[in-house]
């Protein structure tokens, strides 16, 4: 019985530490970004402008603000071929404007529409690999809870981040069994795990205290 | 029962170097002791990962539960060698007894006004200094355990796109490159997994579908994304 548990615990360890292997690359490697508030690859990022014409606004827009807006806004963006999460959308009143940044992992678009006549300036940046992890992993974020989440694809990267952290608290429940039942190994094993532990408190008890 | 440092699977041909035996053997040795290592640390940036992407969980809320205190100081006139903002920052933050990462959130206009905030893990500081009367006025924030668990997650001492944040208290540089080694530690985990997989022949195709789907599903969403839209 125990073997058969042993085993199982084993195997679950190994394939669901695969499948979320590359979830885990992607958190560990936008660590460094976000440290060092680096992101190789933006200064030289690509950027194109267009211009749509005659872009239909919703009718009760003015009297819309945060999610729902969004929401009605979505067709007007589907027209000016711009998908993706949209962010804090900017109503410039004297400029008779409405600012509407829109965001893929790697590609950051900001969409001008002139109230008046309709007409939209679509500036689309391409960020690269690098700002797409950063933004991957801050997404969906502690900030504007209301509107996050709007586009699909940022709903399921929620689903996703969720199921990882949920898999790596299984992998390291699963690895201490797993290192638990090697008699050899528990000295050192206590050992560098009492060494974690002190470093951790210890460093949370002097930063907050 | 089967060790994990023992070799699974067929044995090994007599001709494979003992050096390669010998990096097995210590990849997976190295795979845990990294793990029970960083245990700690993964369980705490896990967890505040996920309330930080579930702000509406109202067992976790700190920011509203604060616990507010407002104080006035008074300040002795500043030595000739305090200079610039953060020597007058940090001379202010050593007349009133506090310490923490500096926060600049407004540009100085006036020279006798001055404002920034000090945070550290579980504690904000909201100081405006009236420079000409020597008075501080402080708003200090509170937050609870949950605060300082989501705090910890994203305590890096700089901002994305504002350079005039940098950091300088010695403790937030020890924990961002504490986060540095998490993170190299993680890759060294994945990395060293891969090889204890890859050495096991019965399990190469199924890990191969697992870390194939990983590999999909992530990568839609890294590269994919732009390339459909």
């Amino acid at each position: 019985m125990s073997g058969r548990f042993y085993r199982l615990i084993r195997d679950l360890h190994l394939y669901l530490g695969l499948f979320i292997s590359p979830f885990v690359l992607v958190f560990a490697v936008s660590v460094f970004f976000l440290v060092h508030s680096w992101r190789p690859g933006t200064a030289s990022a690509t950027s194109t402008t267009r211009v749509v014409s005659a872009l239909p606004l919703p009718g009760d827009w003015q009297r819309l603000s945060g999610r729902p807006l969004i929401d009605a806004l979505k067709p007007t963006l589907e027209k000016a071929g711009v998908r993706g999460e949209v962010g804090f959308i900017q109503h410039l009143v004297r400029e008779e404007k409405l600012i509407i940044p829109v965001t893929i992992p790697g590609r950051e678009t900001t969409v001008s529409i002139r109230i008046t006549s309709g007409e939209a300036t679509i500036v689309t940046r391409e960020t690269g690999l690098a700002d797409a992890l950063v933004t991957l992993h801050k997404s969906p974020g502690q900030h504007g809870p209301n509107i996050r989440r709007n586009w699909f694809y940022m709903k399921a990267w929620r689903w996703l981040a969720d199921a990882t952290v949920c898999l790596i608290l299984f992998i390291s429940v699963s690895g201490i069994y797993l290192w638990y039942v090697l008699r050899a190994e528990r000295s050192v094993g206590y050992i560098l795990l009492l060494a974690g532990a002190l470093s951790f408190f210890g460093m949370a008890y002097a930063l907050s205290h | 029962m089967p060790s994990a440092t023992e070799p699974i699977g067929p044995g090994k041909p007599p001709n494979v170097p003992r050096f390669l035996a010998g990096c097995e053997r210590w990849n997976r040795k190295l795979h845990f002791y990294a793990g029970l290592f960083l245990l700690f640390f993964l369980w705490l940036f896990a967890l505040s990962g996920l309330l930080l992407n579930h702000p509406s969980w109202g067992f976790a809320e700190s920011w509203n539960n604060r616990k507010e205190a407002n104080y006035e100081r008074e300040i002795t006139a500043f030595g000739p060698e305090v200079k610039g903002d953060l020597g007058q920052a940090r001379e202010i933050m050593r007349q009133l007894g506090i310490e923490g990462e500096i926060l600049w959130t407004t540009t100085r206009t006036d020279a006798d006004q001055f404002d920034f905030q000090v945070r550290r893990p579980g504690h904000f500081f909201f100081i405006k200094a009236n420079l000409a009367r020597k008075r501080i006025t402080v708003r200090q924030a509170d937050v609870n355990l949950w605060g300082v668990i989501k705090v910890l997650h994203t305590f890096t001492g700089v901002q994305m796109d504002d350079p005039r944040n940098s950091r300088d208290w010695v403790l937030t540089s020890l924990w961002a490159y504490s986060m540095d080694a998490v993170a190299a530690g993680l890759v060294f985990m994945v990395v060293s997994s891969m090889y204890m997989w890859f050495g096991l022949p019965q399990k190469r195709l199924l890990g191969a579908v697992v870390l194939g789907l990983g590999s999909l599903s992530c990568g839609l969403f890294c590269i994919g994304l732009r390339w459909l839209f």
